[in-house]
Order: C-alpha cells, then sequence, then structure tokens
C-alpha cells in the first residue's frame, strides 16, 4: 500500500493520508526504504534521521501536508542540524535552529525526511560540485540533475519523495526542475519562509521554493512555504509575451521546437494570445544580477579568512571566492541602476501581457564531467549559458516557473519558463496546469529510467 | 581601468592590495573566472544608464512606484 504510494504526487498523497487510505509512518518507512535503494545512483539525499523525522510525525499538527515526507535543501538549518550549503566551509557561522522552511513544513505537518544535495555554496546551475559529491540526474545518471538544488530535484524526479523545498538565487530551483523533468516555482521576492537562511538579512535575490513533479503539487508545497493558501484560478484569455533576441533564440534546435509547440498549446488552452515583446539589455540584467549577489554574498567577508580556507572547498569554489573579492565596486552601482530599468521596464510590459515565455535551459542536461552546451552561438559552460534567461527574475523579484515541455532524442528533459508581474505566483500556476491540460500531463507524467525501476517492498 | 584588465596585471595586483595569498591553482581558476566576467563587466560598465533613476531601497515584492 505506501509502496505505491511513493509514486502518487503531493497532493495524492496527502488526499490518501487524510482519508485513511494511507498509513503515514508505513509511508515514511518506506521512504526510507526507498532512499536506500535508488540514493547510492544519486547521491541526491545527503542525510536522513530517521528517528527525527519519526518524531516530527508523532507530533505532526493535522495540516495540509500531514504525514508527507519531504526532502529540504541544505541550504537552511533544522533544529538538529546546521546546513552546510554543500561546502566544507560556508564562509557564515551557522548553526542547529529552526529556520522558516522547517516552521512552515512542520506546522503544515509534513515530515522531513532527509537534506538534499545542492551545489557547492551555491554557486552552479549544474549540481556536479559538493562538498558530498556530485549529484545525479535521474533520466541519466551520467548528467548533471542542474544546480544549485541538485538533490532536491534528483529526489523527486527518482519519486524518493513527492515535494522538496529548494532555493532561487540565479535560477537555482529553476534549473533542476528543468534538467529532471520537474515543475518549479521562483515566487516573488519576499513571499516565501526564508527565516534562517545565512543570507536572509542580506539577500534582495534568493528565495525558498518548491519542487514537484506537477504544478498542483507546487501550489500545495508553496501555499506551506508562504504561509498562506494559492488559490486556483483559470488563465483563461492568456496574453502570452515572447521575445526574439540573441539570448532567448540561442537555444538547441529541440529545445527551441518544444517550447515554441508548448508556447502554442499554452495559447489554446486558455483562448489566449501570443505578442512579440522587446526586452533588450537580458545580458546586461544577468550580469547585473551576478554582481548584486557576489556584493551581498562576499559582505563580512575578510581577507585574511581567505588566507585560510578549508583545504576541502573544491579548487574552483576558492579562486572564484577570492577572484569575487576584487570585483569593481562601480560594476555594482551600475547594476543597481540596471535593477532599476529593468524592473520598470518590466511593469510597463506586464501592463501589455501576462506572462512573458522563454526557454528555461538553452540545452539539456550535460555531461557531469564536462559541463558544456553546443548553441548556436557556440560552446559554453552550461553555467554561462543558463544564468542568461533565468537571472531577470532574481534581479527584479518577479516571480517564475518553469515545466517539462519535452524530451530530447537522448530522453533528456526540456522545459519552457513563465514569468509574470510582481505577486502573480497564482497566476503561474494557473498557467501551469492549463499547460499540463493542454498537452494531457504528458510530460509531468514521464518517468525517467530510474523511477520506473522496481517499487520498493515495505 | 586601461592596463589592468588583463588578468595578468589586475588579478596579481587585487591581491597584493588586500593581502590575499594566491597559489598556482588559484591562479589559475582566477584567470578562468576573470576571463568569463570581465568582458560582460566592461560591457556593463559602458551600457549608457545616465538618465536612469536608481530606486531607493525597492521593495522587490512589488512593481516600482
Amino acid at each position: 500500500m505506501s509502496v505505491a504510494a511513493l509514486d502518487l504526487g503531493l497532493r495524492a498523497q496527502a488526499a490518501a493520508i487524510a482519508a485513511g487510505e494511507i498509513d503515514p509512518s508505513e509511508l515514511l518507512d518506506a521512504a526510507l526504504t526507498r532512499i536506500e535503494q535508488r540514493n547510492p545512483a544519486l547521491n541526491a539525499v545527503v542525510e536522513t534521521f530517521p528517528e527525527r523525522s519519526r518524531e516530527m510525525l508523532a507530533a505532526a499538527p493535522p495540516g495540509q501536508l500531514h504525514g508527507v515526507p519531504i526532502v529540504i535543501k541544505d541550504e537552511w538549518p533544522l533544529p538538529w542540524r546546521a546546513q552546510r550549503f554543500g561546502a566544507a566551509e560556508l564562509m557564515a557561522p551557522t548553526a542547529p535552529r529552526e529556520s522558516g522552511p522547517y516552521r512552515a513544513l512542520r506546522d503544515a505537518g509534513a515530515v522531513i525526511v532527509g537534506v538534499g544535495n545542492m551545489h557547492e555554496l551555491g554557486a552552479g546551475s549544474t549540481g556536479n560540485t559538493s562538498y558530498y559529491g556530485a549529484a545525479h540526474n535521474p533520466w541519466n545518471t551520467e548528467r548533471c540533475p542542474g544546480g544549485s538544488s541538485s538533490g532536491p530535484a534528483a529526489s523527486v524526479a527518482a519519486r524518493l519523495v513527492a515535494g522538496a523545498v529548494g532555493a532561487d538565487g540565479l535560477g537555482s530551483v529553476r534549473f533542476p526542475a528543468a534538467y529532471c523533468g520537474l515543475t518549479g516555482l521562483k515566487p516573488t521576492f519576499g513571499r516565501s519562509a526564508m527565516e534562517g537562511h545565512h543570507m536572509a538579512p542580506l539577500t534582495t535575490l534568493i528565495v525558498s521554493g518548491p519542487l514537484c513533479a506537477d504544478a498542483g503539487d507546487c501550489r500545495l508545497l508553496g501555499s506551506a512555504l508562504f504561509g498562506e493558501e494559492l488559490v486556483a484560478g483559470d488563465a483563461a484569455g492568456l496574453r502570452i509575451g515572447i521575445v526574439r533576441d540573441d539570448v532567448s533564440e540561442d537555444v538547441t534546435a529541440e529545445v527551441g521546437a518544444a517550447c515554441e509547440a508548448a508556447i502554442e498549446t499554452l495559447r489554446a488552452e486558455t483562448g489566449g494570445e501570443v505578442r512579440e515583446i522587446s526586452l533588450p539589455d537580458l545580458p546586461a540584467a544577468a550580469l547585473a544580477a551576478i554582481m548584486i549577489t557576489n556584493s551581498e554574498s562576499m559582505s563580512g567577508t575578510r581577507p585574511e579568512q581567505l588566507n585560510r580556507l578549508d583545504p576541502e572547498l573544491s579548487p574552483i569554489a576558492r579562486g572564484t571566492l577570492k577572484y569575487r573579492m576584487l570585483l569593481p565596486a562601480a560594476a555594482t552601482a551600475q547594476a543597481l541602476r540596471v535593477r532599476a530599468m529593468m524592473r520598470r521596464r518590466l511593469a510597463a510590459i506586464f501592463e501589455e501581457v501576462d506572462v512573458i515565455a522563454w526557454p528555461t535551459i538553452p540545452a539539456p542536461a550535460p555531461p557531469l564531467d564536462s559541463p558544456l552546451v553546443e548553441l548556436p552561438s557556440g560552446t559554453h559552460t552550461a553555467d554561462q549559458a543558463n544564468v542568461r534567461g533565468a537571472a531577470l527574475a532574481n534581479l527584479t523579484g518577479i516571480p517564475s516557473i518553469s515545466m517539462p515541455v519535452g524530451l530530447s532524442d537522448e530522453r533528456l528533459p526540456l522545459a519552457l519558463q513563465l514569468q509574470a508581474a510582481w505577486g502573480e505566483n497564482e497566476l503561474l500556476l494557473d498557467a501551469a496546469e492549463a499547460l499540463e491540460r493542454g498537452n494531457e500531463r504528458r510530460w509531468v507524467e514521464s518517468l525517467p529510467p530510474l523511477a520506473e525501476a522496481e517499487p520498493t517492498e515495505a | 581601468m586601461e592596463g589592468t584588465t588583463s588578468a595578468d596585471e589586475f588579478i596579481p595586483a587585487g591581491l597584493a592590495a588586500l593581502g590575499i595569498e594566491a597559489d598556482e591553482v588559484d591562479l589559475a581558476v582566477m584567470g578562468a573566472v576573470h576571463g568569463l566576467l570581465w568582458p560582460p563587466i566592461q560591457e556593463l560598465l559602458a551600457l549608457d544608464t545616465e538618465e536612469v533613476e536608481p530606486e531607493r531601497c525597492p521593495d522587490l515584492s512589488r512593481a516600482p512606484e
């Protein structure tokens, strides 16, 4: 009974528990067993704590996620565990404590079953570098799962759990959602639980967000993180803005075709329209987001700290941290002007359209050992290519959602991203659900080979 | 910034000014990162934003006023 329940979505698990059809303690045991069985190939979950999980379940209130196992990214502290941020050294003080996402999950009745792996220091879109070792993509374990929320995404894609909490500072929920064939919501800045994150007092970019199989599950888990219900509506008459420029069109042919088809499906399903819009200076916006996050994350770092970095930090992290101390303040000041400029441009654009659509990732998941992508403009690191389309939402504060829209010839997920005006989190979920209806849930119900393996015997 | 934009000059000068030590591996990584980031930083700095009025303490959860 609980074996099959592990393959249900988040809503279905919660409903079955509420109806008494599933014993949540059996579901927890089944999840722990499945993690033991499938995680060695994934390295998605870096720590479980069965006794703590059972204590959470025993004390769980009758919330909307009562008894449902959830994975949380190694980015927030728990009362029994400090976050590592995927790194040997965090560059900030940490300690076990209650964090906002922990409280949100606890108060909704959820059970934290494990901590998800992440890209070292949150500084990558691939998930191929971590203190714990790389996480692997369930669609092809030689490929990147996406980062920085690599473990949460791989956990859900492999059906270790039906929902996971990630964080998105420059695309870190949307990239792994895209690479792993999931739906991932980057909420409007400041709306979802963030307390306890070591950057919470400083960041103007990072938010917590849900990673689930589909938009309805993201709505449920997102409601817990928001502390209020994300009410379902409809996206009738959706005005979809598309951008045709060097960034949005610099994608593989497969990505371009899948996203074009998805946009047409969304238009047809909502009875809406597609309008071409102009949004210049996207590369500057991406760099502006990088400059701002750099200044915020390096705040308080003293040069002498960089002379005694933990030797277990990766060489890339060590060199990059030192380089980041050298970046010119004038570029950060300019970045703040670009932020103001892009926010005003978006405010005007969202008078004309409801959402802006473009590919989440320009190419499907690259190899773990060589995370490069081949695009019409040439060969790029995945990080370079990915950030161009993701950072705008973080820079400006708008919400964004990534959803699966196809599979490549190599059976790797392809994804479309929608962005909406400030506060329009529900609209993005409504639109994603409309797309799911329009394509008959073909892509949200596609399973990676690792999740099609023999079900766990509880 | 003319004359200080190459990794060979910019990085050692910056490290020395801040008293940050770096070994060969650090320098190789920093040079690679510099090669990726510095050209777009120059483009960012060259962007004409004179007409852009900065937002003072923007509320990023809302549209600009």
